[in-house]
């Protein structure tokens, strides 16, 4: 009988998640705004490898494998762009950008 | 529909983590950071020791309280810290703890691809952005924070948001966990009849193959392995008595399972890559206007030198072109 159940981890990666959703919400700087959805990935592999352990079939862990690749495209992408961004105002904040103008 | 542990009181948990996590937001006055950020730990201390009730029979196992403590506080420090790059380097220790995670779970290839590609290599490049764009300090004061670092908008309503869904979640998930299918064993060594190279490679390292030898492999239970060596009479080996290396690993069948049975991910993922690559090179391109501009200032200033400190006139073109001489 094994003592620590599916439940503990999937709890564990709740949490993670919904962290990394107030610091999405919360924060007004735009890295920290990605480095929160990079919370929310890892929760989300978290997840997927308890599962996999719990139905001992290896798709869990090849999915995380291509959410890591997912999250590195993006996080260089994501990461240009706020260069760019920050060219433009001189600024990382998200309300900067509220307007959307000029 | 028997709950594994009564809904009130993680409920009752989620209120006091939030008000927690509400009172550690940063704030433009003095907040109290620290006692939120201690509530916050209280709850998430009273959230495992209620989880270890859970496995009342056996001791709990204390490396998942660890990782998983280590985890969440500094996935706390990452949305509460006023600066980004703190925030990024307790980042990195999530993903440490969250690699601890795996590590209990058996997936060892998947902990240190974390570490290496995660904390590695993303997080290496989040701290080189977050030096680029980042305002140099004036002379002779310290850095100052911009005021949309010091201060979390809205943090009532995110928290009360978030832990609404956390809320949601976990009742959910306690109730759904009674009622998953209990998983049908698997048979361990079934992917070792694909791979005779490894088998044949660890008999010979163990001696027990000799040259122009053979073994036949029977993964069926009892598993067994038939060596034939010449001149000796057959010799059955029984489970126990095989090699700890012929195991089959965590890595090899991850390996067999990305190659045989998602080829075409595989594929898709190469080409996401180089999307991101190509990306990346034409979102630099936009450089060169900027260099144009510098390039003009630089010819100018040196048409200026080599005629004496005349200023040869803005607009003029470049002394590459045939115009220059004849105007010269």
């Amino acid at each position: 009988m094994h003592e620590l159940t599916l439940a503990h981890y999937l709890v564990v990666s709740a949490l993670l998640f919904v962290i990394g959703l107030i610091g999405f919400i919360t924060r007004r700087n735009l890295i920290i705004m990605f480095l929160c959805t990079e919370l929310m990935f890892q929760s989300a592999g978290l997840a997927l490898i308890a599962f996999g352990r719990y139905h001992l079939n290896f798709t869990g862990q090849t999915f995380v494998i291509f959410i890591l690749t997912v999250a590195a495209a993006e996080a260089a992408m994501g990461l240009a762009l706020i260069v760019l961004l920050f060219r433009r105002k001189e600024s990382l904040s998200a309300e900067e950008w509220s307007e959307l103008k000029g | 529909m028997g709950h594994v542990i009564n809904p009130a009181i993680f409920f009752a948990l989620w209120v006091l983590g939030g008000l927690g996590v509400c009172l550690a937001l940063p704030r433009k006055k003095a907040s109290p950071q620290v006692f939120g950020a201690l509530i916050a730990g209280l709850a998430g201390g009273l959230l495992l020791i209620a989880m270890g009730f859970v496995a009342r029979d056996h001791l709990p196992n204390v490396y998942f309280y660890i990782f998983s403590l280590v985890g969440l506080g500094s996935a706390l420090r990452v949305i509460t810290h006023p600066r980004p790059v703190y925030a990024a380097l307790y980042f990195i220790m999530t993903v440490l703890a969250s690699a601890g995670l795996f590590l209990i779970l058996s997936a060892e290839f998947m902990a240190f691809a974390l570490i290496i590609v995660y904390a590695g290599a993303i997080l290496i490049t989040y701290l080189f952005v977050i030096m680029l764009a980042s305002q140099a300090p004036e002379e002779g004061e310290t850095e100052a924070l911009a005021s949309y670092d010091t201060q979390a908008r809205e943090p009532i309503a995110a928290t009360v948001v978030g832990f609404l869904l956390l809320a949601v979640l976990t009742t959910m998930m306690f109730r759904g966990t009674q009622q998953l299918p209990v998983p049908q064993a698997v048979a361990p060594n079934a992917l070792l009849a694909e791979m005779p190279r490894k088998v044949e490679n660890v008999l010979r390292n163990h001696r027990l193959l000799k040259d122009g030898g053979t073994f036949a492999l029977s993964t069926t239970d009892p598993a067994t392995i038939t060596i034939n060596n010449p001149g000796e009479t057959a010799v059955v080996l029984t489970q126990d008595q095989w090699p700890e290396e012929l195991a089959v690993k965590n890595i090899e069948s991850l390996g067999f399972n990305l190659l045989r049975d998602h080829p075409g991910s595989i594929e898709i993922a190469g080409v996401i890559l180089l999307m991101a690559m190509l990306g990346a090179v034409v979102l630099s391109r936009k450089q060169v206007q900027i260099d144009e501009d510098a390039k003009q200032d630089q010819v100018r200033r040196i048409a200026q030198d080599s005629l004496g400190g005349v200023d040869p006139g803005a607009g003029r073109p470049p002394l590459e072109s045939s115009t220059a001489g004849a105007r010269a």
